[in-house]
């Protein structure tokens, strides 16, 4: 038996670890090691593509069920206390302990994971439409009545397109934190970003890159949805303009030295 | 006009007629609105006032149902309002409040045309019927694809009236629609729309708790006691002269003699007659004449019978009228002055008397302070009509 048959690793080394930074960067486990990173870029795609799965499903049947909520009870408004009650248990159960919850009936898979973090989403989306309907002014709703609106058309004609703002609002808090919660599906078996730390997660590179994957991620969204908000509700801005909000004339800070006395 | 007839009958006014109409909200112990009868005439403006809590907004609300009426009907022209689908009679009534409650989210052209759009006209004729609105309250143009929380809250005002007139309703439900805007504004907003209601004629019931606004825009005025009793139905002008009781009286104010003086138009009155004198004519003529006149004063004018100058006794003792009069003509009034602003002209001038000129600036009498008097007391104030509507009463 000669040294290299006991130091495999130090023998390759030599030339491998010595003139390759990756290496060492691996070797010391370094916060991010960039040529790493470069190198395995395609291992991060599938994973990325279901955690995109995950949130925009969830999402998008969170956004269904709690906008069907909110038809419900928007003329029952008894409904809106139970409803709001229920949405809010299930907001409140960590999502862990949801999944596992979840284990024995639904089994392992990406259907247990879109269940439990639908279910995240819904109080967020119920409560902004709920909201959102709730402030539309009283007079506004008299004019609708007045002109001879029937109320499904006053609620698609007025009501709904005044909560927009409001609407939207709720759709990108819940797409946002879904982003992060999606992380947790791997332990139901749901893939996503989550496989990868959990892969090695003494491994920090790995770590570091699932983090600014799902970083990046929740900013894309959350650009998109208010990109799609200021499309959808000019009409709210022009109020805001009107009002001097988010204008450049800060009235106080500019006020004449002379009006005080 | 881009107008379709409606179901109601056509673009025409149509009349009002309560019937025994009576409103009880559950768990009252009285009525909002008792029994009350009411026959307002198509083109007329109906005022209801009265103080809060007289129902007058109740008793509105209820001819486009937006208040359920409990017993008794309402009839529109011809038709109850009872065997009509709420909505479906909205769309027919115009209906004006004073939060407006214009459609943030829309523009203001898309306000306008939320009753044809929901009616189904073709696109043409809503584009059509915008454009003839805004011209018809005055609104640029260009303030159509605005937002309604771009405009003043005046000409927020004015675009509800043109949303509420869009589908040429023959009935327009007023609440305080100028309730929220401020004096001056409001008075313009006011002018304007008996201007508007003028070319439009619709017959129009307008709630108000402000009696010098009711005087002003009422065809007739409807007073309410609390419980929605009628307390008197009359034109202005007999409201004034005859208040029907104590609490009328009371309603309409201690200074009734002067707001009748606000109905009323120099025009309206028997003018005094002054001895007129030309010049270069023998002064002996003149003063022949004033021995007769109702006027103790000649009043010199030029060959225009425009008015130079009230001539004094020195000035007729030479041999022929001179050139100029002793004493300034002013102040001037205009036939179509309003009475109460002449009066306080004549006031204001410390004079006695006023020559009253026409259009032309001829002289066509003279308004003295007792005439005013003599009138104030006379039957001419009652029997008088005068729909505020045709005669906006702005100094202009």
């Amino acid at each position: 038996m000669n040294a290299a048959s006991f130091l495999p690793l130090a023998q390759l080394g030599d030339d491998f670890f010595s003139d390759r930074s990756e290496a060492s960067c691996i070797r010391d486990n370094g916060a991010f090691c960039l040529d790493w990173v470069v190198d395995n870029l395609d291992r991060y795609v599938a994973p990325t593509q279901e955690h995109l799965v995950l949130v925009l499903v969830s999402v998008a049947i969170g956004f269904l069920i709690a906008f069907a909520m909110a038809l419900a009870s928007h003329r029952r408004r008894w409904l809106v206390p139970p409803f709001l009650g229920a949405t809010g248990v299930l907001y409140t159960v960590p999502s862990l302990a949801f999944f596992f919850l979840l284990l024995p009936i639904t089994g392992r898979g990406t259907d247990t994971a879109i269940i439990a973090l639908t279910a995240y989403t819904l109080q967020i989306i119920y409560r902004n439409i709920v909201a959102g309907l709730a402030n539309v002014p009283p007079e506004t709703k008299d004019a609708a009545r007045g002109v001879g609106m029937t109320d499904r058309q006053m609620l698609w004609r007025v009501e709904l397109p005044m909560a927009l703002p409001e609407i939207v609002a709720g759709v990108r808090i819940a797409t946002v934190s879904t982003v992060a919660i999606a992380s947790l599906a791997v332990f139901a078996g749901g893939g996503g970003l989550g496989t990868e730390i959990l892969d090695d997660l003494t491994f920090r590179t790995g770590v570091v890159v699932v983090g600014l994957i799902l970083i990046v991620m929740a900013l894309v969204f959350d650009l998109l949805l208010v990109l799609l908000q200021r499309r959808l509700t000019r009409w709210s801005r022009a109020s805001d303009a009107a009002r001097g909000v988010g204008s450049s004339r800060l009235g106080p800070l500019r006020r004449p030295a002379w009006t005080g006395r | 006009m881009a107008v379709k007839p409606n179901r109601l009958g056509a673009a025409e006014a149509l009349s009002v007629s309560y019937e025994e109409t009576t409103k009880i909200y559950p768990d009252a112990d009285a009525p909002a609105v008792d029994a009350l009868t009411l026959d307002v005439a198509a083109g007329e403006i109906c005022v209801l006032v009265g103080p809060s809590g007289c129902g007058k907004t109740t008793a509105m609300r209820m001819v486009n149902r937006m208040v359920d009426i409990t017993s008794g009907d309402i009839r529109l022209g011809d038709h109850s309002v009872l065997d009509r689908a709420p909505a479906e009679l909205r769309r027919e009534v115009g209906y004006v409040i004073q939060q407006i409650g214009l459609f943030p989210h829309q523009t203001i052209g898309q306000n306008i045309a939320t009753v044809p759009r929901m009616l189904g006209w073709t696109k043409e004729a809503i584009a059509a019927r915008v454009d003839e609105l805004t011209a018809l309250i005055g609104l640029d143009p260009e303030l159509r694809d605005r937002y309604p929380s771009q405009l003043s809250g005046g000409q927020q005002q004015r675009v509800g009236v043109a949303r509420a007139l869009a589908a040429n309703p023959g009935v327009m439900l007023m609440d305080e629609p100028f309730g929220a805007v401020d004096p001056i504004n409001r008075e313009r907003l006011q002018n304007e729309f008996l201007r508007l209601q003028a070319e439009v004629r619709k017959t129009i019931l307008f709630v108000t708790h402000d009696i010098d606004e009711a005087i002003k825009m009422g065809d007739r005025i409807a007073i309410l006691k609390e419980g929605g009793e009628l307390a008197q139905y009359a034109t202005p002008a007999e409201l004034l002269m005859a208040p029907a009781d104590e609490f009328v009286e009371d309603f309409v104010g201690s200074d009734r003699a002067l707001k009748r003086l606000s109905l009323m138009r120099v025009s309206d009155i028997n003018l005094w007659q002054a001895p007129l004198a030309f010049v270069g004519q023998t002064c002996a003529e003149v003063r022949a004449k004033l021995e007769s006149a109702e006027v103790p004063h000649a009043l010199l004018v030029d060959s225009e019978r425009r008015p130079l100058g009230w001539l004094s006794d020195r000035d007729l003792e030479s041999e022929v009228v001179p050139a100029r009069a002793d004493s300034s003509p002013d102040p001037i009034l205009d036939v179509s002055d309003v009475l109460r602003d002449a009066l306080s002209d004549v006031l204001q001038a410390e004079s006695h008397y006023a020559p009253v000129v026409d259009g032309s600036g001829r002289i066509a009498g003279v308004l003295s302070l007792e005439i005013v008097q003599e009138f104030l007391t006379s039957d001419d104030a009652l029997t008088d009509e005068h729909p505020a509507a045709e005669r906006p009463l702005t100094s202009t």
